[in-house]
């Protein structure tokens, strides 16, 4: 049977979500406006709430992990930022996917984050060129090149690079490094200065002659790595959808206090404008989580989703981009101030179409499947 | 079945009702035929399937959306009885439902006017000694000439209420109202002048009943149906673009139109989501209005730009009309102006 309840299980864990996404709410403005500060691994508010985004992978009576591990994200990014940092990074994931049983049990505790993107290879993976090229004579990786837009840079533990390599016998290809924090020849920049999202770590990272011993090769093909990106687009998707919440709710807050009451019973020709353009964009809401639903229940039936994950990915961004700035365009004048949370929603909301596959690189990704086409039929 | 059904006997039909303006007795006895509407005037059966329900409507709505109305709208009207009926309507009006012929009823919500909103409702009874005076005018309701039955919505001591009116009652005047889509349907207003209605007219009797639930549910088989054709117009412009070539390249070689596909894609699948959801909750018995609503809303939105787009991706053919896009693109605008009138 077609069921969209969540259990009392998961309706409590995501009410200890959102209580706590209350709180971080007003550390997010403050990181906001000090984005040269590293936030710290933990509020102390921490204490008093539990780890929401561990428990949601092992609650029992679920209706499933994945759902709510998606739907406890939103409630994260509903707050514009956790009371708790997470200690993963993509980077963990590639280990994870891809490494050795040695290489895993090495770095298995660190904060690895994900180093792709690069000035002139942002969507377009296959123009990396930094490159990694192998000594003979001390039997080290050379890595040179520079890295930009990576987040959790300054305060993860290590970064997962990609590279093109030159190997000892002359074959050539796409490869990944893993670099410790402090590696001679690393270096990570100062926090990059950006629309929103301020309180994320994001920095640029420069490789010059940076030696990498043979064992932090992590020699995973590029298809098999760049697949960790199913499981994240979903996620994105509805993180995006918590900022474009945490925008609709403040909205209707204020219509509220004025006395403008959201009638669902009526039909579109009763309402006023401002009525109508709400309910569109909590419909524009609802569409989209439920997308992000539906790629992470068939993720749950075991059923990996393809499509249903690019599909989630660009509707999730596309809606925090109308919403956000569909709720500054009802609420007028006073939503264009420093009127928080809406003026952080505003920023912050604009970055999910944009990172970890922009919309067009999902719509791609959608059309080449529905038309059947290959990489090089639509490109 | 139903997509055997849709595309073998339903699909290949669609376009000779729309230019004839009716369905052919043979593609009413096929939809009857699926079992779908009889379901529900079924007792003993499983009381509540509107997900199951809602996904058949999108099924049949991928064939042809006035088939699908054809088939939601006597659904509609079972759905309403079924709910709120007292024992006495239902046990008079679901057994005529049963029969192996096929029947048409529907629910009256809309009024002709532009002013019309399912919450400021003109029709209006008044109590007599014997039931209630009936008057005021309804439409576009569909196959008006050929229900039995409509169950029309109106305020009764400001409070709405629903009666169901024999078609053959004195006073009750049919007037067919041609339009932009949903052709075969045989559009019509239904005017009530002083119509007198038995007390056991008003459905749920003393209890009366939940407007609003029939509403949503109105709302939620809409949205089926907008979904169901978006996916026909989606699936007609997927092969045609794959094979007309423009400047070397096939149509659907170009970002511009591959991208549109995409999200076509998109929004019919979160549409067939929406519906889901809201269906759900109806199934379950729960209050369903903000779903219904969204849902309802979303699809209007979605359906409109879908079709457009369909109409432009095919160029001047999509404008003839032995294209079924041309059909689709009246068709869903007049879906989105329709509420009421079908059910899950």
């Amino acid at each position: 049977m077609v069921d969209f309840e969540l259990t009392p299980t998961d309706e409590k864990l995501l009410d200890s979500a959102h209580q706590q996404a209350l709180i971080a709410r007003g550390y997010a403005d403050y990181y906001d406006k000090h984005e040269d500060e590293l936030p710290p691994r933990e509020f102390p508010e921490a204490a008093k709430f539990p780890d929401v985004v561990t428990l949601a992978a092992e609650v029992p009576h679920s209706s499933g992990p994945r759902i709510l591990h998606a739907l406890v994200m939103s409630e994260v990014e509903y707050g514009g930022m956790g009371l708790r940092r997470s200690k993963w990074g993509l980077g963990n994931t590639v280990l994870e996917t891809v490494a050795t049983p040695e290489q895993i049990e090495k770095w298995k505790n660190y904060t690895i984050a994900i180093a792709i993107t690069e000035p002139g290879a942002g969507s377009d993976p296959a123009n990396i060129r930094t490159t990694a090229t192998f000594d003979r004579e001390t039997g080290e990786w050379v890595l040179n090149g520079e890295k930009i837009f990576i987040s959790q840079a300054a305060s993860a533990d290590a970064a997962m690079v990609f590279a093109r390599f030159v190997a000892p016998d002359g074959s050539r290809g796409m490869t990944t490094f893993l670099v410790e924090r402090g590696t001679p020849g690393f270096t990570v920049g100062p926090q990059l200065k950006k629309l929103g999202i301020r309180s994320h770590d994001t920095c640029n990272l420069l490789f010059e002659n940076c030696r990498i011993p043979e064992f932090n090769h992590i020699k995973g093909d590029f298809k098999s790595t760049m697949s960790v990106f199913n499981d994240s687009r979903p996620m994105v998707a509805a993180t995006a959808l918590g900022v474009a919440r945490a925008a609709l709710d403040f909205t209707r807050e204020k219509l509220t206090e004025r006395g403008i009451n959201l009638d669902y019973r009526a039909g579109s020709r009763s309402r006023s404008a401002i009525v109508d353009k709400f309910i569109r964009l909590e419909a524009a809401h609802e569409a989209a989580m439920l997308t992000v639903m539906r790629s992470k229940w068939l993720e749950q039936q075991n059923h990996p989703p393809k499509v249903e994950a690019s599909i989630a990915k660009a509707a999730g961004g596309k809606a925090a981009r109308r919403i956000t700035q569909g709720c500054i365009e009802i609420l007028g004048p006073e939503a264009v101030a420093e009127c928080y949370p809406l003026d952080r929603c505003f920023r912050d909301g604009r970055i999910f179409d944009i990172y970890e596959g922009a919309g067009e690189i999902q719509r791609l990704i959608i059309a080449r499947v529905i038309l059947g086409y290959t990489n090089r039929d639509l490109r | 079945m139903l997509q055997d059904l849709a595309a073998k006997a339903l699909r290949p039909a669609a376009r000779v009702a729309d230019e004839s303006e009716a369905i052919s007795p043979r593609t009413l006895a096929e939809l009857w035929a699926t079992g779908v509407i009889q379901a529900r005037a079924d007792e003993d059966a499983p009381a509540r399937t509107c997900v199951t329900n809602a996904i058949a409507l999108e099924e049949l709505a991928f064939a042809d959306a006035s088939f699908a109305i054809a088939a939601a709208a006597p659904l509609g009207f079972l759905s309403a009885i079924a709910a709120h009926g007292s024992a006495a309507q239902k046990k008079k009006l679901l057994p005529l439902f049963a029969d192996d012929d096929y029947r048409s009823a529907s629910v009256a919500i809309a009024e002709p006017d532009f002013a019309f909103d399912v919450s400021a409702i003109r029709t209006s009874a008044v109590k007599t000694r014997n039931g209630y005076r009936l008057n005021g005018v309804k439409g576009p309701v569909p196959l008006a000439e050929k229900s039995s039955h409509f169950l029309v919505i109106a305020n009764l001591d400001d409070k709405r209420e629903a009666f169901i009116v024999d078609r053959n009652i004195a006073g009750v005047i049919i007037e067919r109202k041609r339009g932009i889509g949903l052709r075969a349907l045989q559009m019509a207003n239904v005017s009530f002048k002083d119509v007198e209605l038995a007390g056991d007219a008003l459905l749920g009797e003393a209890a009366g009943c939940d407007v609003q639930q029939i509403v949503d549910s109105a709302r939620v088989a809409l949205a089926a149906i907008m979904s169901g054709t978006s996916r026909a117009v989606m699936e007609f412009a997927i092969p045609y673009t794959k094979e007309r070539v423009v400047h070397g390249a096939a149509l659907a070689q170009k970002q511009v139109i591959a991208f549109r596909l995409a999200d076509m894609r998109i929004e019919t699948d979160a549409m067939r989501w929406m519906v889901w959801k809201a269906a759900s909750i109806l199934e379950k018995g729960k209050v369903a209005t903000r779903e219904a609503q969204l849902a309802y809303t979303y699809a209007v939105e979605q359906a409109m730009w879908i079709a457009d787009e369909g109409v432009q991706m095919l160029g001047g053919h999509g404008y003839l009309r032995d294209n079924p896009v041309e059909m689709w693109y009246r068709d869903i605008r007049t879906l989105s102006v329709l509420e009421g009138a079908v059910g899950v």
